[in-house]
């Protein structure tokens, strides 16, 4: 049956051209500006690690004197200081963390004609890799002696590996980052996320950094920030032992709690340190405050989506609404031309049932081209968003949810714009139209 | 003669054709008139004036990692020769560059800590006396640097004691314009305000305070520093290409990097609202289109189904025009009805902007420019089909019968 009314509607279409194009068209063009805006928001809010997401969280202390304005919804700081940074990442508990900063190095080679040039670096403790699922491609992380001793070595990413060794296994190898020499111990494969979550301080969606160091070498090496440094109260920071020192906040720190219980006890543990650091002197405070904030609850937290996109967003919602008052319109027109042809079919004995399921189906067909047609509009758009703003490369794209969704959004939308002439339609009574045969 | 009456009851005897063309300008009069309000909110924001010649100033980053030179000297001498090059006005080192959307601020105060004291939030910007002939501006009042004022050194702990700052800051800083000579500090560091510009824009043109520059003479040797050159525009794109061999000729333990003019560095940071700008006119010309579209479609469906009814009065004596104007008058009715409630609609749909997002509040002239926009669409939309509703021979009315 379902083939029959597919033959039926494909009929129709060939019957009034016009009309059938211009719906197509309607239906296109909304779910092309619907899926381009679309595309970018999915892009923007899909989770970023899926099979770990709950698992890490980024802690925030709020080590401000009581008054002070912070940054955040809930005036907590957005990063942690140096110490206490360290402080945490000392603590026995949990087994995996990590504490990081964004920075940039010279990179040059012994003995080649490269010219010298610019990466960003991560500074960052050896579990950084096996909490964020970074996968290697040859070695391995360096190991805890080597961060212990401050150990001048390195993880580079494939992409660097490239550049530099050709692809080869480049373990061993060395490189040199602002003239110190770094061995080589691992390479990592390409991240297949867009958004770098872990750092969303300067930008979440800018590159991944190429080379990994050991935390350890921030001190050994005054590796400053290439991130966001917030200060709340004055400080004479001279030099940058001051700034270790000091109750900068430039440092990121993430930890990976398992179950609820080890949640639970890393907030006592969270708890327990404030009011040791209080007890030290720290924190002018009535009440302690900390937070404790999973990948996509963070995320949240930092607004990444930009506001422009939920605008465009919502506004195309609305294009799309107005998309579809037209093609009902349209398929009013249609249907009802069809009343006669209709009453000679229901006095032939169709039931109302089937003369209401030819229309939806033709409806569908309609969504279907309509939605096809869509997805090409959707990448022109997409095309016209990466031209505009290169910062979006990665994120003006549409995976395969999206571009299933496309179809699926098109005849659904299709579909509830067809109830209403179809029903009208099929509750034609036969008489009336015999009667004028 | 009006026949308002008798439109009117033939309306409401086939409701859902006008309820659905009502609901599409609704909806279109509230989204064209809040993305227009958005797309010129943007545009006064792209086109402000930022008191810089953008076309005629580049900026490049230094990232040194030689070791066995100073670094302050060989900036000192690396300016030297830029300002020597035949081309460039003039050039000087910046801890950040205005318009690129990376800088420092800090939030200046009118007495030293730890004294309690209203503080002025503010971009600052480290550069030497070269500072304002190199970013093309000029002293409205007071005077510029003094070539034994300005500090060149590797320890913050120092700092020079005098400072050029915008009007806006000294106007908020100094309500009473008295500023001139009047001391603001940070943390516990005294600045002599000696010199002011009346218009200059910091590194953010987002923040509230865009408007707040302070300019210390201080060169602080880091490893990464930033240069600013200043051509006539015409040698600008020359000059830039030369840029990374010159100073690695000087010295080549280092890396230049992102050598940009400054019209392009704000362009950068300026590239998602020109994407919203963009989107957002796409975003209305489909939507006219489309909603034009629809009454086309819907008044040539009405004509279809009424064509009887067209002959008959045709052969009752009806004029051309009158079929017409009947079309024309049926339209502006539903549309009038379509706009009143769009109009209500987009108030309604700019208080929800507001109230979830920075956008200012939405201005009602976009809202009665739009409706008026889009009744001379529709108008125009339907006279194609009235007039071949109007070509309908009377003998129709009879054939049938």
């Amino acid at each position: 049956m379902f083939t029959h009314y597919l033959d039926l509607g494909w009929r129709s279409f060939r019957r009034t051209p016009l009309v059938s194009i211009l719906m197509v068209l309607a239906i296109a063009i909304g779910i092309g500006i619907t899926m381009t805006s679309l595309s970018v928001y999915h892009m923007m809010t899909v989770d970023p690690i899926p099979q770990k997401s709950e698992k890490l969280f980024h802690p925030q202390l709020q080590t401000m004197d009581d008054g002070e304005e912070g940054w955040g919804a809930d005036n907590l700081p957005l990063q942690l200081t140096y110490k206490d940074a360290v402080n945490l990442y000392n603590q026995p508990f949990p087994d995996h963390k990590a504490a990081m900063i964004r920075t940039g190095m010279t990179i040059t080679m012994n003995n080649s004609d490269l010219r010298p040039f610019i990466e960003s670096v991560r500074a960052t403790h050896r579990d950084f890799f096996s909490m964020f699922d970074k996968q290697f491609i040859y070695g391995g992380p360096w190991s805890e002696q080597q961060a212990e001793s401050a150990s001048p070595v390195a993880v580079i990413s494939q992409e660097l590996n490239d550049k530099l060794f050709g692809g080869r296994n480049a373990v061993g190898e060395q490189i040199f980052l602002d003239e110190i020499s770094y061995r080589v111990v691992g390479v990592t494969q390409d991240w297949k996320t867009h958004m770098k979550f872990y750092d969303v301080n300067n930008g979440a969606f800018l590159d991944h950094e190429q080379v990994y160091v050991p935390f350890e070498r921030i001190p050994a090496q005054s590796i400053d920030t290439w991130g966001n440094t917030q200060g709340w109260k004055f400080e004479n920071i001279n030099n940058f032992k001051d700034k270790l020192q000091s109750e900068l906040f430039w440092v990121q720190f993430w930890v990976e709690l398992d179950d609820a219980q080890a949640v639970a006890q890393y907030r006592e543990d969270l708890m327990a340190y404030m009011q040791q650091q209080q007890a030290l002197g720290r924190f002018n405070r009535e009440k302690l405050e900390f937070a404790l904030r999973d990948v996509n609850t963070w995320l949240d937290y930092r607004e990444i989506v930009s506001e422009d996109n939920q605008i465009l967003v919502a506004l195309s919602f609305m294009f799309l609404a107005v998309c579809l008052a037209n093609i009902l319109g349209l398929l009013l027109a249609k249907f009802m031309r069809r009343a006669p042809e209709v009453g000679v079919r229901r006095a032939l004995g169709a039931s109302k049932w089937q003369v209401f399921m030819q229309h939806i189906v033709e409806v569908s067909m309609l969504g279907f081209v309509g939605g096809l047609l869509g997805i090409a509009i959707a990448q022109l758009g997409l095309w016209g968003v990466r031209v505009t703003q290169d910062r979006y490369e990665s994120l003006a794209t549409m995976d395969m949810s999206m571009l299933l969704s496309a179809p699926v959004i098109a005849i659904t939308a299709c579909v509830i714009a067809g109830v209403y002439p179809a029903w009208l339609v099929c509750r034609t009574t036969p008489a009336t139209y015999l009667k004028t045969q | 003669m009006l026949e308002i009456k008798p439109i009117f009851n033939a309306l409401r005897r086939s409701k859902v054709g006008a309820v659905l063309l009502l609901i599409q300008i609704a909806i279109t009069t509230a989204i064209v008139s809040n993305a227009a309000f958005i797309i010129n909110d943007r545009i006064t924001y792209l086109n402000q004036d930022t008191g810089y010649p953008e076309e005629s100033i580049f900026s490049f980053g230094v990232m040194t990692f030689g070791k066995e030179r100073d670094i302050s000297q060989q900036f000192e001498e690396d300016e030297a020769m830029l300002r020597n090059m035949p081309g460039v006005i003039d050039a000087a080192l910046f801890s950040s560059v205005p318009l690129s959307g990376s800088g420092s601020s800090t939030s200046l105060r009118l007495k030293p800590e730890p004294q309690k004291s209203r503080t002025i939030p503010s971009a600052y910007l480290f550069a030497d006396e070269h500072a304002l002939s190199t970013l093309g501006l000029t002293l409205a009042e007071g005077r510029n640097f003094d070539i034994n004022e300005v500090l060149v050194t590797q320890d913050r702990s120092k700092l020079t004691e005098v400072a050029i700052v915008s009007r806006a800051f000294l106007n908020e800083a100094f309500p009473d314009g008295d500023g001139l000579g009047q001391m603001v500090y940070m943390g516990d560091a005294p600045f002599k305000i000696i010199g002011v510009v009346e218009h200059m824009k910091g590194p953010w043109l987002k923040s509230g305070a865009s408007d707040n520059v302070v300019i210390i003479p201080f060169i602080q040797a880091q490893s990464y520093q930033q240069i600013v050159v200043r051509t006539a525009p015409e040698d600008r794109a020359d000059i830039m290409k030369q840029m990374e061999d010159k100073m690695l000729a000087a010295y080549d333990k280092r890396v230049v990097v992102n050598v940009i003019g400054l019209d392009e560095n704000k362009a950068q940071y300026n590239a998602s609202d020109v994407l919203m700008m963009r989107m957002l006119m796409v975003l209305i010309v489909v939507l006219v289109a489309v909603t034009a579209l629809g009454i086309f479609g819907l008044t040539l469906f009405n004509i279809s189904k009424r064509t009887r009814q067209i002959g008959t009065r045709r052969a009752l004596g009806a004029r051309k025009s009158a079929i017409i104007r009947y079309f024309l008058i049926e339209n502006t009715m539903v549309c009038l009805a379509g706009l009143l409630i769009g109009a209500g609609l987009a108030v309604w749909l700019g208080h929800e902007l507001i109230s979830r997002f920075s956008v200012p509040p939405l201005s009602h002239t976009y809202v009665m420019i739009t409706a008026a926009v889009v009744l001379i669409m529709s108008l125009l939309a339907v006279i194609f089909p009235a007039r071949r509703a109007a070509r309908i021979s009377p003998s129709v009315a009879t054939r049938s019968i």
